[in-house]
């Protein structure tokens, strides 16, 4: 018996239990394995629910044991770390096909795998509402603005904001057909999504560009709130540094 | 330098943060780092994720459940368009 043989065997149920697997009194150990099995099966499970709530919910409880058995038997974790495990849970969604008619569900992974990824990301100090204050408008224009590790944005052509909202919250409203762009912020210690306004996602993605905050102004368009992002980046520590133009001679 | 459109935006926007988030430190600094609250499934500890009582029961089953309908709340979103909470897409887009 080898390893990989071992392995393969511990993820798919079809195959025989490996040869030379033996008790302490030299018995067959074909049930023993059996138990082995499951219990990988029933771990790898269990951090896919805890870290795909919604997604449990959306599709039931059952049916989300059932996907979870197939995603894990085909993207078996490559770390032994299982606090991330399930990164590819939304490029699996997006090409299995018996979902294909629930299209928004790969994106709701996506956002609930960047919150796992925003809580274990690393703290860092941000700047407050007064340091802002230190700053001239013009100062600010030229600035570039460094944002926290924890920060993650999703966008997407559905309401995964509404349906994650909908479906974590009692009192949140009907998701509405349309596109959202996610932010997630962790303020604190518990990361949290929160819907982005016109324009927003595309200054903060100039921002994450380290493009000025003029640049990033230019990219967001119009109806643009900037007064309104700030606050949510202020309010959610998302800022660490504001890096001040370096003047060339006046 | 003469204030343009951009320039009041910002300070105007600078004055609306200010107006909101204009918090004594001393509020801020009052926080500490809490053991034992972290969120359900996310701490990795002892006895959390990886660790698991299932293998009470013996032998793993076939994970083809995946064919039949979820029972989640995909069906009770009624969203416009109809496309989003269906669970019936043939009856409006035959394969084909």
């Amino acid at each position: 018996m080898s390893q990989s043989g071992f392995v393969m065997a511990l993820l798919d149920p079809d195959l025989p239990v490996p040869d030379g697997l033996i008790d302490g009194a030299g018995r067959p150990a074909g049930r023993r394995f059996s138990v082995y099995r499951n219990n990988v099966v029933g771990s790898l499970t269990e951090v896919l629910e805890k870290g795909f709530p919604v997604l449990q919910k959306l599709l039931g409880a059952e049916y989300f044991a059932a996907l979870a058995k197939v995603f894990l038997r085909s993207h078996p974790p490559e770390t032994r770390v299982m606090m991330l495990y399930g990164a590819q849970m939304p490029a699996f969604l997006a090409g299995f096909e018996p979902l294909a008619h629930l299209p928004y569900l790969p994106d709701v992974a996506r956002l609930e795998q960047a919150l796992r990824e925003s809580y274990h990301s690393a703290d860092s100090i941000a700047v407050a509402a007064t340091d802002l204050a230190a700053l001239s408008p013009e100062d600010f224009i030229s600035a570039r603005l460094q944002l926290a590790p924890t920060l993650r944005m999703i966008r997407s052509q559905w309401p995964i904001s509404s349906i994650w909202a909908a479906n974590t919250k009692e009192t949140a409203p009907k998701p509405v057909m349309r596109a959202e762009d996610t932010l997630i912020l962790r303020a604190e210690f518990d990361p949290e999504p929160h819907e982005l306004g016109q324009g927003a996602a595309d200054f903060i993605a100039a921002l994450l560009r380290d493009e000025t905050v003029g640049t990033a102004m230019d990219s967001a368009g119009s109806d643009f709130d900037l007064g309104a992002t700030l606050s949510l980046l202020i309010a959610g520590n998302a800022v660490t540094t504001i890096t001040r133009p370096e003047y060339a001679q006046a | 330098m003469l204030m343009n459109n951009k320039t009041l935006a910002v300070a105007g926007a600078l004055a609306a943060v200010m107006a909101v988030h204009a918090v004594p430190a001393s509020a801020q600094d009052a926080k500490e780092k809490c053991y034992g609250v972290a969120l359900a499934g996310q701490n990795d500890c002892k006895a959390g994720e990886g660790t698991t009582c299932s293998g009470s029961s013996k032998v793993d089953y076939q994970g083809n459940a995946y064919k039949e309908v979820p029972t989640g709340t995909c069906l009770k979103m009624e969203l416009p368009e109809g496309r989003m909470g269906s669970l019936e897409p043939l009856d409006r887009d035959p394969a084909g």
